[in-house]
């Protein structure tokens, strides 16, 4: 089986260009339009022409959508003013189009450079994520990349419908050297690369029920799975809320005393750790009671 | 690690500033507060956190499972969500089970409210501080902060040493530049709070107020380039909009 | 942050391109991205601004851009550079890039 390059290593616009249906996507507030940061030019730090993410309207398999795509290597991927309000428009005009909605993410969160602008920025386009929802259209975060879904992008992940991640994807709030810092090496040491991705990795995320995808680190891979959740949304409702309660409640009672994420992976049913842990994510989904 | 005792009469004294008498309602369990109290002569539902408390897996639960208790049993009934925490923990058991998770239920439980027809308001009553605030606190229709608070990313010493930039530099730009400024009145300047609220004000009447003013059209961005603090968010989503609709 | 801008002679651009515009590379450690755009201009110069972390390094810029004007016919373009302290070589690299981008399109 012939495969493209590796997702994780592609820059935002290779990504977009491998998503979605060739030559379908438009670009919104494009790089001649230099809306660059004017918190970064006051700091002596180099600015970019998109601020970090790629946003724009495309097809995928015929169907429109809006896409963007984070640039992990500018700033981290972090989210300031104008960074966050493309987003917030896009999720807005989603909404407005009733066309879903695709969020690749890269980010450490909230660009600190910016202060509390970029913090306001990612409650805003929480909000219209939730737009988006209430009109049941598609949001759907895919979560692939080297950095990974952290800080306030991460919390913001878990506001979509969907979450497609990779293998190589990570997902969480605070990163591993920061809880090195905080609680010590003996309690976390951020370079046990086995260790920091079976607390964040997608396998784990998987299993737990937080990432609904797991498939290989390849675009082709994530659009295929991101084209079957297109059509689908799931909506906030009294029950879904109810239920995922219980479901949170159930997983902090079973694991909240638990330190090694082998036992979670025992406990959600991998048999077999050591075959699991070098599985492919679509092996590993298929190892797994999730993944039938 | 030792953790601070609980300033356990501090967060009544101010509940009952906020509340009244109506403040007994309000239980207290781990600095997490849930309960039920009265604002402008009307029942309000209370959430939130003191005491600079972390927000963590099972705090966002408890506060998740109040909001629902308020929409199964209290239709409409507003919510008050008073904030003072640190912010989350860094924590690799908790990472490990999906703090972000946790934080998404929260935010998914306070967005079936608002659907619902619950208003939405935030008081900044202490720290107002990253993730914390991210999780429920910035979620309100409107945010009101205690001129006391302390509302904002982080201050500008740890800005410092996480970016590297000297303090001074910072503090020079936060002149010009209310982002980088750590405190309630910058954040208003941004659009992040509607008003801030001092000693003198009659915070009750501001409350029941602020309730009945509420809408829940997202206004910050709007707020924050009128106030100078915040110019381009506006314009850039609009823009968006506009050239998407072409 | 050094900045700096100055037009160089080149032949002048094919009447045809694939796109308006094209961008090549990324702003990050020991990156830079070129935004290269056409129309509107002299068809005989490549006007260049660059903007960069490093400075001290005018002289090589421009000759590194002087170099591409001459070897490539961008006449009539405009070329703007966001540079996180990219060595010379990747420089080069970008702005061809950019080239190809805006004759043959992205693929």
């Amino acid at each position: 089986m012939t495969r493209g390059p590796l997702f994780h290593e592609q820059t935002a616009r290779q990504r977009i260009a491998a998503l979605v249906d060739p030559g379908s996507f438009g670009e919104l507030l494009p790089p001649p339009e230099r809306i660059t940061s004017p918190y970064l030019a006051q700091l002596g730090i180099p600015v970019s022409f998109d601020d970090g993410v790629v946003i724009g309207r495309a097809k995928l398999g015929g169907k429109k959508i809006y896409i963007a795509a984070q640039v992990g290597q500018f700033v981290g991927g972090a989210v300031g003013e104008i960074h966050g309000a493309k987003l917030t428009g896009l999720f807005k005009a989603a909404a407005r189009d009733r066309a879903p909605c695709v969020l690749l993410i890269e980010s450490g969160g909230v660009r600190l450079h910016e202060g509390s602008a970029g913090e306001i920025a990612i409650a805003e386009t929480m909000r219209a994520i939730f737009e988006c929802r209430a009109k049941k259209v598609a949001t759907i975060a895919v979560i692939g990349s080297d950095i990974g879904a952290y800080g306030g992008m991460g919390i913001l992940s878990t506001c979509c419908d969907f979450r497609v991640m990779s293998e190589h994807g990570r997902l969480g709030i605070s990163g591993p050297i920061v809880i090195e810092k905080w609680m010590g090496k003996k309690a976390y040491d951020s370079s046990n690369r086995a260790l920091v991705w079976k607390t964040s990795g997608g396998k784990t995320k998987y299993l737990l029920g937080d990432a609904d995808a797991l498939v290989h680190d390849d675009a082709g891979a994530i659009r295929d799975a991101v084209a079957k959740l297109l059509g689908r949304s799931s909506a906030v409702t009294l029950k879904s809320v109810k239920a995922r309660q219980k479901e949170l409640e159930k997983r902090l009672k079973r694991f909240g005393a638990t330190t090694d994420p082998n036992d979670v992976w025992k406990g959600m049913g991998v048999r077999d750790v050591a075959a699991a842990s070098l599985a492919s994510g679509p092996e590993f989904a298929a190892m797994t009671r999730r993944g039938k | 690690m030792k953790k601070p005792a609980p300033k356990k009469s501090t967060s009544r004294t101010l509940f009952a500033r906020l509340f009244g008498p109506s403040a007994r309602g309000i239980a207290v369990e781990k600095s997490v507060l849930t309960g039920y109290a009265q604002a402008g002569g009307a029942p309000v539902c209370v959430i939130g956190t003191c005491d600079g408390t972390y927000v963590d897996n099972a705090a966002a639960l408890r506060l998740a499972a109040h909001v629902i208790d308020c929409i199964e049993k209290h239709p409409k009934t507003p919510i008050v969500m008073l904030v003072d925490s640190a912010g989350q923990e860094p924590n690799r058991v908790a990472e490990m089970l999906g703090l972000a998770s946790y934080f998404g239920h929260l935010l998914s439980c306070l967005e079936l409210a608002r659907r619902k027809g619950h208003k939405l308001i935030t008081i900044a009553t202490g720290q107002a501080v990253g993730g914390a605030f991210i999780c429920y606190g910035m979620f309100g229709d409107r945010i009101y902060a205690l001129d006391s608070a302390s509302v904002g990313l982080m201050p500008v010493e740890a800005m410092s040493a996480v970016t590297k930039i000297p303090v001074p530099v910072l503090r020079k730009l936060s002149k010009t530049m209310p982002s980088l400024e750590f405190g309630a009145k910058p954040f208003a300047l941004l659009g992040g709070v509607e008003e801030v609220w001092s000693a003198k004000d009659d915070v009750p009447a501001r409350l029941a107020r602020a309730i009945a003013a509420a809408t829940t059209e997202d206004n910050r961005a709007a707020l924050g380039k009128k106030r100078g603090g915040r110019r381009l968010a506006l314009d850039i989503a609009k823009r968006v909009l506009a050239e998407s609709a072409r | 942050m050094e900045k700096f801008a100055k037009a160089f002679p080149s032949k002048p651009l094919a009447a045809r391109t694939a796109k308006p515009w094209a961008l090549a590379g990324v702003v990050g450690s020991g990156n830079l991205e070129v935004l290269l755009e056409r129309g509107g201009r002299p068809s005989g110069t490549m006007e260049c601004h660059v903007e960069t972390s490093i400075p001290g390094y005018k002289a090589s810029w421009l000759a590194a851009l002087a170099d591409f004007a001459h070897n490539y016919p961008a006449g009539g373009t405009k070329v703007t550079i966001n540079d996180q302290g990219a060595p010379p070589v990747l420089v080069n690299l970008r702005l061809r890039q950019a080239y190809d981008h805006l004759i043959k399109g992205d693929k």
